[in-house]
Formats: C-alpha cells, structure tokens, sequence
C-alpha cells in the first residue's frame, strides 16, 4: 500500500465541475425536443378509495391538450418498477401506469398531455373523480388487523421471513436487553425534482433520456411493459441533480414512454418537489425490537430481531429491503446464535424504496441504539464492549458464509476514539454530566455495509476501451454519475494502469445502445466491482499496447518498460515511442485495432466499515439539538479520490443528522402528508451543520481497484445512531423513536421528572 | 405587459404575462437554465440570481418586478476566465450533482460584492438559504473562504 501512485489517491474535481459551476451542464430538467409536449399528473388527494367515476370531457376539451389518460384509457397490466432484470425475484408486480384504485395520498389518477405546462396545469384541475372511500390503514398495525380492507387483493402482509443461524447456547446468568427502534420514512431530497423526457420516432423506437441509476432496469420494465422488442428501446443517461437511491427505481419512465408512444411526439413529464416528497419514493419506515443475550465476560451470546417494514402502497423493492436487514449484523458483531423475523406490510402511504444504505441505517440505527442500551445495563465500556464482541478481519460472514475481508472495524474505532478524544469528552460530559439548559454528550455508533451484490445477486460489468489513432483512449461503461465522482474516479483507474494523463481519458456513462451491460449504480458496488472491471480492461489494453510496441522494437514485451504516455526499451528511454506513435503504426503497419471489452465478475463481498463519533449540544429549554463536533473514520481500503471521499462522508453526515434530529415524511390517520414541501421538512442548513473530520483507514488486502472499498452508503449508516447516542448519553434518557425532535426530547425530559420526583427549571 | 431590465449586462424589453416567474423567464425565455428550479417555493435556493446586487430566489419573483432592474445570473460569472469563486469550488470539490451550485454561488458572489472578507459564520448564514444533499457545506463553505482571502 506504500506504493506511490500518480494518479489514484490524489483528488481530483469531478469531471463536469467547470460546466457545473458557470451553469452550462444540460440536466434533464433543462433539455427540450423539437415539438415536445408537456405532461402533468393528476396525484390522488384520498388514501384509500375506489374510483367510481372520472370525468375528463372538460379537460379534453381545453384547447392545447393533446390527450388525457386514466385507468379507463391505458393498459391494465402491471408491473414492478424495481425490476432491473427480467424473471428478477422478489419484483412483485403490483402497480399500474395509472390507477384503477386510491391507494395513497399520491397515487397516479391521470395524465394530462398538452401544448404548454401551464395548459397542462389548468386541464388537471378541471377532471373530475369520484372516490368511494375506504378505511385508511396508515400503519403496518392497522393493515395487520384481521378485519383490514386489502390495500391488494392478495393482502396486506406482503412478506415474511424467519432466519436462524448458529448454535442456541444455553449459558447461564446471562443478561438480557431488549430496545425497540423506530426510524421513519424519509425524503431522499435530492435538489433535482423528478423528470422525465422520452420520444418515439417514426421508425417505431423509443428514447428515455434518464435521470437513473441504471438504464438497463428502465429498458427492462419499460420495453416488457409496453411490449416493445429491447433493441427498439434506448435508454440513455443524462446527468442529474442528485439521488440518493430515490431514482434506482423505473417510476415514471414507464408512463413517460407509454405517453410518448401514444401522441408520437416527445413528452416530457417534471415533478414539482411536492409531488416529488409525496409520489416518488421515501426511504421505509421501519420498527426493529432487538433483544440479546450477553454473558458476564460481556460477550454476545444470542441475537434475535423482529423487524417490521413499512412498504408504503406498493412492494417495488420492499421484500428485499427487509430482507437485507437480516443480512446486516453478523457483518459487525460476532454472535453464536443469530434470529431474525421480517414482515413486509402495505399500508395507504406514500411508496418506500432504494435509499442510501438500503436497509443498514434502519437496521444499525436501531443496533447500535441497543449496544450503548447493553452495555450500560452492564455497566461496561461503550468502547470495551463493543470491542470484544466486533469481528476481526477475514471472519465470515456468518449470514452469507463469505470472507467479510480485511475488515478494520476496530481500527476505526480504536483510532477513530483517540482522534476524537473520545476519554477526555466522555468523562468530561457523559461521566459528569452537566446539568444546566444545555447538555452536552457524546455518542458513537459502529457499522458494516458491503462492497456490490456478490453472494446475493450476479455480479459483473462489462467495460470497452479503444485507443485512439492519437494515443488518447475512450472507456465505453454502464457507468451512471449521480455526482458522487464516479466518472472521475474511474478514469483515474485507468490513468493509473496506463500511466497517462487522465485528460486524455474520456469515461462515458451507460446508454443502452451503445454501451456495453451494468446492473447500475447502487449496492456499492460501483468502485468496488465496475471499478475493479476498469482496472482490468486497462490492464488488457496495456498489454496489447507493448504487444505493438514489440513488434516496433522488434523486443520481446519483458524488456519493455512504460511511462508517462510512452513505452521504450529498458535502458534505453532516449529512443522512447509515444502511444500516438503506437497506435497510428498499429493501424498504418500492423493492421491492429487496439480495443479490448472485458467482463469483470464479482467473486468477494468484503464488509465496508465505518465508526462515527458525535457530540451533542441539548438545549433542555427548547429540546433542539445541535452537533458541535463529529469524526467520520472509515476502513475504505484506498480512497482513489480522497476530496470526494470526504464529499461523501460529509453529505452522508448531513443526511444522517437530519434522520436522527428533523426529517421526516408525516402522514396523518387520514392518510394526508403534513410534509409537502421544503418549507416543512427541514433539511439541515450550512448554519446547522458541524463540521466533520475525516479519519480514513487504507489498509486494502481486498479485490477493489487498488484496494479500495465502498464509500457513498457506508458513509450513511452509522449517522443516526451516533447522533441519536450522543443525546442518550447527555440526557440520561433511552429514545430510540426517530427523529429526535424537539417534543419528543421535552416530553421525555418530563417523563424522567415525573418519575424522579424532581422538578426543573 | 411591456418591461424592460438588464440580465447580465444586456438589456432586454420584453412583452411578458403578469404572472410569468423570473426563473421562467430566464430559463425558457432567455434560454439561461444555469439557474435551476428545486422547489419553487423559495426555500432550496437553487434559483438564486443577483438582483441589483443582493442574492434573491428568482422562483419567488415575477418577472413584473424587475422592471428597471439589473440581473446577474450563473452565466455572467465567467468573465475573463472563472470567477474566483468558481474556481475555489473546483479546487476543493466542493461541486458534486452540481444542482445546487449555481445558486450557491450566486449567494456567495453578493455576499463577496458587499464583505470582500467575511467570516466563516458570514459566510455560512449567507448561504443558509442555499440547500445542498450531496456536498454536507464543509467544502462549500472552505471554498469560499478561500476565494475570499
């Protein structure tokens, strides 16, 4: 790892920053088509209802509209928009273009296509519904109950699962603790609304020009669900602002293209952010009662999980969501006996899916809520105690029985401690706390995420690299920016192995036509796996590159050396050849293409791990909470571009403040969502936010690119919990219902005043 | 109605709708989408452009409002080469999606015009208007204490 690399380790700006900042970036929301049309949605105001009539004349009639679809007028089949793969598992298909039945505040009654946004606008408001309301069943409780009307009609418990694992020890004079967390549903908040623009020409093709994190999923439910053979589907990416996982899911492409296809002219579709919060997608709520067995040497004996997850109004990927909760635990800690029962549920709010960690925050939230809950039950060290019970590097991974890798959990929290002054702050907040109005402590949280899909999904990437006639290369990929600096640090890899310049490096991002197959950008799995395929077809290009300059040399390979651009035989770095030489001699003389596609397949799914320190400011006055300092360490393998490393952990942390502290998606027993905007659902400010250290780990040892591991979801998942232990621990209270907000800190300051008898003032 | 201003140092009379936003009019009617629309209600700040010298959300103005007045928008800040701005935040990568970033320049490049050398907490309540997802602020706001010194 001493190893001095050029380019891989240094920072680098992402690759469009100078169009980005003097505003000449083409983001979907700015494209237009000759002849384009605009789309407007009718969202439903009722939770829960059946559609008993829909009266669209008036709307026909506005002059400018083109066209006006409900349910009675577009295809009844359905379909899962989580779908990336035909005959994928787990993709119930359950949802259709537009809505037969109210099953949320949100739910997609009709479309109307005209001349102008505004015509569009006015035309909505003029279709007329009737609703027979239903019983409203805003909670996985309700939906339970026996005598629940079917949101579906196959029920309202969409999945269930129970996992065991390991051996039951029956040890004696155990402890047991049990916590129950809740984590609610969330606004990805990217600062783009959702948008949507598709054609279909003369020729019988369709174009999506997405805003996605995989367009291949998009072709898959587009093409299958409007019948379309997927050679007369394009689906290209265009650069977007943000996601977050709010856009892993094909959501209102399918409709887009159907409208496309219908009125034969490009149609464009832009959500405003109300209709973004409310018809898109939110991370899932979910309710976790976490109960352990420690014995007196404090070791984990026995954990046994009950999860229950909140689907919202359709599965989209909510079965596996559950699912990989399961998956989470035996990646941190090690424990002989591991149980866990899953239950998936509709409920009439809005639609959960694909959000930054996929599972883990919700699951490590209410985890590491439970370690700080054992071990003060036990009287043992935060640090201590955690300490004996996290896997070491290269343990299993006891759920998937594959290598968690060098895994440095305990580095980062050993170091990550010291950095901090975990000690000195400790003892000076938590130890004696201090009981004015404001109340400070500290937290930290422990995590483990993964590096791609390997051992749950298929797992490759296919990447093809030619060499221009000038020396200069082209890395075709299925590669999808969502701003995190995947272009860049990708072409860092393959300037890296070819030892040139990375200006001369141009990284495409996917398109379904002329690039090469990606799963798509999710699971972690972008550097670690699409990353490790650049990695290897540079390798195999560099390879074919001296193979030319032997034969110029008339020298075997060995003797050949590279550098900068150029390739000479050793000794001899005088009489140097430039790859523009190489590659027009290769044409002019050797009659050689020099390009090279290459599959890379996943064959390990290391841990990624993180351990996040948080100290908290409590005004006990107000309950408002505010983070005064914070250290991120990571193991990361290798940061191949640290300044965006650090851009991921610091946004993560912003996220994962507001999860513990303000956001949330609020829906009322009649199914209405109070947080309809920006103006009511608080993302943290520059003035909110602390500043946050960086302790990076680089011990690599895994199959990465240059060691490296994943770093975007990772960066999420410790977040809460650090947060909302920090404000545990100054208190002296056990909240562990999230967010923290200010009520629920007063109301449980009451409480502990009832209870103790004292008064405050 | 008929109104007259200046956008980016050029003037314009136009015939506009009462009821036309400016961000409308600059991103549909003068083709400037630099400036960015993420949630119309003025509290992300993405559309913020420079209004006779003060950062102001152009998804909260009408385009009646402006008559007279003097605009700068994303486009103008380029002008022998990036503003030191724009380079300070290429250099400390404090550009992710990039969504928010015109508007967060915007906000710095008043703040800047008024308090060529403000502090950090200067800095951080000027662009406390301005939402970011990606980027946590840490770099935004390192960027624009280095372009200010």
């Amino acid at each position: 790892m001493d190893k001095d690399y050029k380019y891989v380790g240094r920072t680098f700006p992402i690759h469009d920053a100078e169009q980005k900042v003097n505003g000449s970036l083409q983001y979907l929301s700015d494209m237009s088509l000759p002849n384009m049309l605009y789309a407007k949605l009718l969202l439903s105001p009722i939770a829960h209802a059946h559609i008993t009539n829909i009266d669209t004349s008036k709307a026909e009639a506005l002059p400018g509209v083109v066209r006006v679809f409900t349910h009675l007028n577009t295809p009844a089949k359905t379909y899962s928009r989580y779908r990336i793969v035909p005959d994928q598992e787990f993709c119930l298909e359950d949802e259709r273009l537009l809505t037969e039945k109210a099953r949320f505040v949100g739910d997609r009654i009709a479309v109307v296509v005209a001349v102008s946004k505004e015509i569009a606008t006015r035309a909505i408001d003029l279709i007329q519904v009737d609703y027979a309301e239903l019983r409203v069943l805003n909670t996985p409780e309700k939906a339970l109950e026996e005598q629940a009307d079917k949101i579906h009609s196959a029920g309202n418990l969409l999945h269930e699962f129970e996992y065991k694992i390991g051996e039951i020890d029956f040890a004696e004079n155990c402890v047991e603790v049990e916590t129950l967390t809740n984590t609610q549903k969330v606004h990805h908040a990217a600062m783009e609304p959702h948008v949507c623009l598709a054609d279909y020409d003369s020729s019988g093709k369709l174009t999506l020009w997405a805003a996605c994190q995989g367009v291949f999923g998009v072709r898959t439910v587009v093409a299958d669900l409007l019948e379309l053979s997927y050679n007369k589907v394009r689906v290209i990416k265009v650069p977007m602002g943000g996601s977050f996982g709010g856009r892993q899911e094909i959501i209102f492409e399918p409709l887009t293209a159907f409208l496309a296809k219908e009125v034969k002219r490009p149609v464009k579709l832009t959500l405003t952010r109300e209709e973004t919060i409310i018809s898109t997608m939110t991370r899932p709520a979910t309710s976790s009662r976490v109960r352990t067995l420690v014995n007196q040497d404090g070791r984990l004996v026995d954990c046994r999980v009950d999860t229950v997850l909140d689907a919202g109004a359709y599965a989209t990927s909510s079965i596996d969501n559950t699912y990989v909760m399961a998956k989470k635990i035996c990646k941190l800690y090690r424990i002989p006996y591991y149980e866990h029962r899953g239950k998936t549920v509709y409920t009439n709010t809005p639609v959960a899916g694909g959000a930054r960690g996929w599972g883990a925050p919700e699951i490590m939230t209410a985890l590491e809520i439970h370690m700080d809950a054992v071990a003060k039950g036990l009287g043992i060290d935060l640090i201590e105690f955690r300490l004996l019970n996290l896997i070491h590097p290269y343990d299993l991974d006891k759920t998937s029985e594959i290598s968690l890798g060098n895994a440095r959990v305990r580095e980062c929290l050993l170091k990550g401690a010291e950095t901090f002054s975990w000690s000195e702050k400790f003892h000076r907040w938590n130890i004696a706390p201090n009981q004015g109005r404001f109340r400070r402590g500290v937290g930290l949280a422990c995590a483990a995420h993964k590096n791609g899909m390997y051992g749950g999904f298929p797992e490759h990437s296919t990447m093809t690299l030619k060499m221009n006639e000038d020396g200069s290369f082209i890395l075709n990929t299925g590669l999808h920016e969502l701003g995190c600096g995947t272009i860049t640090s990708i072409t860092q890899i393959v300037a890296e192995v070819l030892d040139i310049d990375p200006k001369f490096i141009t990284t495409l991002e996917a398109d379904t036509e002329n690039g090469p197959y990606d799963f798509g950008s999710y699971g972690s799995r972008v550097t670690y796996i699409c990353g490790a395929c650049a990695y290897e077809v540079s390798q195999r290009v560099r390879e074919k590159v001296l193979e030319c300059a032997s034969q110029i040399f008339h020298t075997p390979i060995e003797s050949l050396e590279n550098g900068a651009g150029r390739v000479w035989v050793r000794g001899d770095e005088q009489h140097s050849l430039s790859y523009r030489e190489i590659a027009t001699t290769a044409k002019l003389k050797y009659n050689t293409d020099i390009v090279l596609t290459h599959t890379y397949h996943g064959t390990s799914n290391p841990g990624a791990y993180a351990v996040h320190f948080a100290e908290v400011e409590v005004d006990t006055a107000t309950g408002r909470v505010q983070v005064k300092d914070y250290l991120a360490a990571h193991d990361i393998g290798k940061a191949i571009n640290p300044g965006m490393v650090e851009g991921q952990i610091q946004g993560a942390v912003q996220m994962g403040i507001g999860y513990a502290l303000y956001e949330e998606i609020k829906v009322k027993t009649d199914g209405s969502i109070l947080s309809r905007s920006l103006k009511n659902y608080h993302v943290l400010n520059a003035p909110d936010m602390s500043e946050v250290r960086i302790l990076l780990i680089e011990e690599g040892g895994d199959k990465g690119p240059y060691g490296a591991k994943s770093i975007g979801e990772i960066a999420f998942v410790p977040v809460a919990a650090a947060v909302v232990n920090a404000v545990n621990n100054a208190l002296g209270t056990s909240l562990s219902n999230l967010p923290l907000t200010p009520e629920k800190i007063i109301a449980a300051l009451n409480a502990r005043r009832d209870v103790s008898g004292m008064r405050y003032e | 109605m008929q109104i007259e201003f200046t956008v980016n140092g050029k003037m314009y009379n136009l015939t506009v709708s009462p009821t036309l936003r400016l961000i409308d009019l600059l991103r549909e009617e003068l083709g400037l989408t630099g400036t960015k629309e993420g949630c119309g209600e003025g509290e992300c700040g993405s559309c913020t452009v420079i209004i006779n010298g003060k950062a102001v959300n152009s998804c909260l103005v009408l385009a009646s409002q402006i008559r007279g007045q003097e605009i700068l928008t994303i486009e103008a800040l380029e002008t022998d080469g990036l503003d030191k701005l724009q380079e300070s935040f290429i250099k400390n990568s404090a550009v992710q999606c990039g969504f928010c970033t015109p508007g967060m320049l915007m906000s710095a490049k008043a703040l800047l015009m008024k308090n060529p050398t403000p502090s950090e907490e200067e800095i951080k309540t000027a662009i406390a208007g301005n939402l970011c997802r990606c980027t946590g602020y840490n770099k935004i706001v390192q960027a624009i204490k280095e372009a200010a010194e």
